[in-house]
Formats: C-alpha cells, structure tokens, sequence
C-alpha cells in the first residue's frame, strides 16, 4: 500500500489525510482545504469534520464501515510545551454518539511525520492484524501472537520487533473482546473515554505502529521558539504547582471535604476511608516517581511503587472510581485494580461506575453475585478480570452500566450512573450544579474534560448546591474553551497560565500557522466544533431527553447534606437556557 | 476559628488545621503570611494567587479581604484547579 504525492499545504500541517480501509489495503492520500484547516484546526475539532465527511455518525459503531481517526494538530511536533497530543475520534460504542479521546506523547509526533494530519481508518482486516505506516508507507503484519496481550507488553514486542524509531498505539484484551469502554493505550497513557478501544479491536486491529520523517514549517519559528521557551518558563510557576507535587489524586481530600467526593455509587459525597487512600498518605507507603508526557514541561504524572517492577499511574479519576465509588478503602487495592485496568486497556471511569453500579445492585438483591460487594477490593480486582474477559457476570458488565441496567430491570437505571450512557467522572452532581448542567448537555455523555463547569462551581460566581440559569453562560464558556484546547491540541493543565487564553491561542497559531488568526476569530472556531459534534448527534439520532441525568441525582438530595438537592426542573431549566443561548431548538 | 489547608497549602503550610483569630480573610491571609512564609508567598495585597481558593465553611468561595469572618466560621484553604 502505499500514498499519493503530497500536495501544497499551509504552515504547520500536511494538508491532507491517511485514509486506510483495512479490509482491502486501500490507501489514499485525501487533501484537506486550507479553509477546512483554520475553521476546525485539528484534534477534536478535525475529527469531527473529519467523521462527518465519512458519514460516521449513521454507520454502527462496531461495524466495519464505522471511521476511527487518530488526529493530529498544528502545534503538534512545535516547541510548544503540552503540544505532543493526539485525538482519537469515532462513534462511540458504549453511547452511539460522538466519542473523542486524548492521549498525549510521541506516537503524535511520530504519526504527524508520516506526512499527514490524520490517518483514518475503516473496514476490518481479515486476521488480528498491526496496522504499520511508516512514513507514506502502509501495510498490514499479523498480530495473531499478541492475542490476549496487555498493552504494555503489545506495544513493547512490538517495539522490538520493527525497530528504531516506530512509537505504537495498542489495545488490550478488552478491546479484542469489544468491551464498550476499552481503551486504546500509548506509553502507559490512555485515550481512554467512549470505547475507542473496542472500535480498534472491531477493525482487528491490535495495534497501529507509526514512524516518519516528514516534518512541518512553521511560519514564524524564531518567535515561536521564543514565544515557547516563556510559555515553558511560565508552566514552572503555582498554576501547575498542584499537578507538579501531588498530581491530580490531590482532588481525593478536597472533594471530601466539600462533601462531593461519589462514594458507593454515588449514594454518598464523603467517604470515611479517604484519608488513608490520599496521595498524601500514598506516598508515605509506597515509593513513588513523577514523569512527564513527551515535549511537557509540567510533569503531572505522579507513578507509585507496589513493590515490583510496574509502577502505577494514580490519577483523581482512577482514585474515586476504583476507591470510594465502589466503597474501597485500601491503598493497594485501589493501585492495583488502576494498573489491571491499564493492562487489560479499559476505561478507569466507566469500569469503576459500572462495577459500583453492579454492587448496589448485588445490595438490592437484584444480581446474584454476593462476592461483588462495596468495600472489597478483591471483589473490583475479580470483576475487571471478568469485564476484561467477558465472562460470567463480566460479559454483561462489559457493556456499561446503562445496558446493565436494561438487563437487570428493577428500573435500576435510575441509579446507573451514566449520561447517555457514559459513566459520571468523580464530581458529584448534587453538589456541583454547574457541573451536572455540563454532564447533562455533554455530547459524548457524562465528561469533565469536555466540559470545565466544575471550575465554576469552585468559584465565587455560583452558588454550588443551587445553581441559577447565571450558570449558564459559564458552562458554555468552558466547553467552548475545552473544545479549543482540544482542537489546538494543548494539555488543560496550562490553562492557568493564561491570563488571555483565546489572545494567547491566536498567538500561538500565527506563529505556527502564519494565519492573521483573532481571539475572536478562535471563539467562533471554538463555537463551530461544539456544534459539528451536535449535528454529528442528530444525524446519529439524538434526542433532547438524553440530555438529563439519572433519577437518583434528581429526586434524592445527597445524602449527609440536605442542602444538596438538584430537581428535575432546575435542571431542565438549566438544559433549557443552555439550549437558548446556543441557539439551539429546544426540540431540533 | 478553624482554618483547614488542603492541597498545595497543605504542602506549603506543613500542617493540615490550626485555630486562629482573624476578623476578616485579609486578616486572617496575612497572619497565614507571616506564619507560613512558603504559603505566604501565594497571598499578594491580602488575596490569595489565583491557583488558591478559600472557602467559608465549604459551602460558599470568598476572596474579598474584606470579608468577615466569625469565630465559628471554618476556612478552607484549598487549589483551585479541580480537573484531573
């Protein structure tokens, strides 16, 4: 297989698209319009242009004419810290709606010098295949002896095998198994949300392997080199100081403390046992080490010890939904059901919630399966072991907790923690009411990357347990940032740094790009991605009644504060100012 | 009152909880100051750097030097950024 020629593309891109199918071999070199280019940038924003050109959103997730894009930005491969960031865009199969995830290190820059600002790919090859692309380059090896690989090993052997230079995207177990929420994992980070790695494992794909020599221009790149040595300079100051020194498990005692910290299933927002689960306690047991993502000079990643080889990266998402969610206390427990979830390649998120999903249900006496109980860390070991597999109560476990609750009935899906079918991050909804209006509208579900409206309920601007429709105009405001952070691709820990952050973006591009870019411009960029990804949504059949959250967080305050009650008409009216200031049809 | 650090403070701070008196967060901030020279560098004119919050009693965010507090008041000292 092999791509056509190159064609003339602006500063800091390739000006064109891999498309692979799989099935056949079929390689084209499609171009991308410049106008393409500055109205969706790259990362999500490319990606959702990019599934709707393929006429994604109609296709079924899982079937072979489903596109999955791994796309790239223009900051992508520039001095710009934070910039080494992919994008991983399909329909999800755990929602059936949008799904974008992100995973950060050298496999962007080494698949943006193929030569290309995306590689997109459909069809299903015919055995367990690596998916190689080696500058324009393609082709298909035989992964038949990674079968069941975790996906350290996979990329590691796979690594060894090609040679010098190739950086490898895997899927574990789970995603060969089309477990809903698997993940597709790249240097022990993961684009972990929505399923991609199930829509991979779909295409018989095990892994795609990247190497390349192509690289971009950058319009202006002395003043790109100078404007990034300040932007590094700044990364080093208190705004990232948190995620430097404790990482992102400090959330772990504030949400506690503030009473929104989901605990057994979100039947609770504090949890007793936290303290002993906190990176602060951690860290007196068990040695730890920090690292950083490629071309990242704020170093985030914080990685303890459990005494062998294998550290494990403990991040707040993990913590709360392998710990409190599912009522486990004990430090070792917690870090190793994390690290099983990153071998076996599934979401940490959506495995916590589900499995808590599963032992409320057990507590009800609505699943026989009394080893599943809240506070056993042996039983959330046992059960991403069988979810990984697909087998016993795994298998229904494995398609996410809103397809369990259709199974199990008892109108269980009235504590499935789910929007849309994706599981609620650690942020408690009752309690951050600006949050669940962003969980609520979110168009991949339940999400606290896509939407930040949780920094609004850490504010002064809204009152948390009450919010008003003043929230409103905030939880756009961060959507619509998070949709450009996403798009440019820069990491959100540096947002902080920014004072100007749309002022600083247009710098950033017109020194990559040598675009006349505005702040304004950026905006309405931002705005025009929110709403590519909705009418990806309505082509794929969405309704205004997915746009709500489970009965529990409605109609029961939180439990220990009474204060905490989010009804169903504050939310609606919240949905409802949200859809008018969009500009949305209520019923469109 | 009961002053609570959590995060970055913690760290700055050394301590998880002291009580002190303060009629105002400015007050309050500027006794933090004095005592924890490393948090103090992240207090500038009686407010805390933006990577801070304080709040009253964990329900309501404040940054208003002027703001009173009373003595059954409890302040937490916590990072602002919540993402992760």
């Amino acid at each position: 297989m092999q791509a056509a020629d190159m064609s003339v593309a602006p500063f800091g891109y390739h000006g064109a698209y891999l498309r692979i199918d799989v099935s056949n071999g079929r390689v084209d070199r499609v171009p991308i319009a410049e106008t393409v280019l500055r109205q969706f940038l790259g990362g999500v924003g490319l990606g959702a242009w990019l599934l709707l050109e393929e006429n994604g959103a109609t296709a079924d997730a899982l079937g072979p004419d489903a596109p999955i894009a791994f796309v790239f930005s223009p900051l992508v491969g520039s001095p710009l810290t934070t910039s080494a960031k992919f994008a991983v865009v399909s329909k999800s199969p755990l929602t059936d709606r949008i799904n974008d995830s992100l995973a950060s290190s050298g496999f962007a820059i080494a698949g943006k010098r193929c030569g290309c600002d995306a590689i997109v790919i459909v069809g299903r090859a015919a055995e367990l295949s690596t998916l190689v692309i080696d500058d324009g380059r393609v082709r298909l090896e035989t992964a038949a002896d990674l079968r069941g690989a975790t996906c350290g090993a996979a990329e590691s052997a796979l690594k060894a095998r090609l040679g010098t230079g190739y950086e490898v995207a895997t899927i574990g177990p789970a995603g060969e198994r089309g477990v809903r929420y698997a993940t597709i994992s790249h240097d022990g980070r993961h684009a972990g949300r929505g399923g991609s790695g199930a829509v991979l494992g779909s295409k018989n794909l095990k892994a795609i392997a990247v190497r390349g020599t192509e690289r971009c221009e950058w319009a202006r790149p002395r003043e790109l080199a100078e404007y990034s040595k300040a932007l590094s300079a700044r990364s080093f100051g208190p705004a990232t100081a948190k995620y430097r020194e404790l990482g992102t498990a400090a959330n772990l005692l504030t949400f506690n403390r503030l009473g929104v910290l989901p605990t057994r299933n979100f039947q609770s927002g504090t949890f007793n046992a936290a303290p002993s689960i906190s990176p602060e306690e951690i860290r007196q047991t068990h040695s730890k080490t920090r690292a950083s993502c490629v071309a990242c000079t704020i170093g985030c990643e914080h990685i303890y010890s459990l005494g062998d080889d294998n550290g494990v990266r403990l991040e707040y998402e993990n913590l709360f939904a392998l710990g409190p969610l599912c009522g486990v206390g004990d430090a070792d427990a917690v870090l190793r059901a994390s690290r099983l979830c990153d071998d076996v390649g599934i979401d940490t998120i959506s495995a916590g919630g589900t499995i808590a999903f599963a032992m409320e249900c057990v507590e009800r006496g609505w699943l026989d399966e009394p080893w599943l109980l809240f506070g056993s860390g042996d039983a959330v070991l046992k059960a991403i072991d069988l979810i990984a597999r697909r087998e016993g109560i795994g298998d229904l476990l494995a398609d996410g907790s809103r397809r369990a609750a259709q199974a199990i009935g008892h109108d269980s899906i009235a504590f499935a923690p789910q929007v849309k079918g994706l599981e609620i991050p650690g942020y408690e909804p009752r309690g951050l009411q600006t949050m669940a209006l962003g969980f609520a509208v979110g168009g991949r579900g339940a999400d606290h990357n896509r939407s930040g409206a949780y920094e609004v309920d850490f504010s002064e601007r809204v009152d948390r347990k009450h919010a008003t429709s003043d929230a409103v105009q905030y939880a756009i405001q961060t959507e619509d940032k998070s949709a450009l952070m996403d798009s440019l691709i820069i990491c959100k820990f540096l947002r902080g740094v920014f004072e100007d952050f749309y002022g600083e973006a247009a710098d950033m591009l017109r020194l990559v790009t040598g675009w006349d870019t505005s702040a304004e411009e950026l905006r309405e960029t931002a705005r025009r991605i929110v709403g590519a990804k909705r009418e990806f949504n309505l082509l794929a059949g969405w309704t205004p009644e997915e746009d709500t959250l489970p009965d529990r967080f409605l109609e029961t305050a939180l439990d220990g504060d009474e204060d905490s009650v989010l009804s169903r008409e504050r939310l609606n009216a919240l949905v409802g100012e949200y859809r008018r200031q969009r500009g949305w049809s209520p019923v469109d | 009152m009961r002053v609570e650090f959590l995060g970055i403070p913690r760290e700055r701070a050394g301590v998880a909880e002291l009580e002190l008196d303060a009629e105002t967060l400015g007050q309050l901030l500027a006794v933090l100051e004095r005592r924890f020279p490393a948090l103090g560098a992240l207090v500038d004119a009686g407010r805390l750097h933006p990577s801070l919050l304080a709040s009253l009693n964990g329900d309501r965010f404040v940054s208003d030097p002027r703001t009173r507090l009373s003595t059954s008041d409890c302040v937490l000292i916590l990072s602002a950024d919540a993402g992760g």
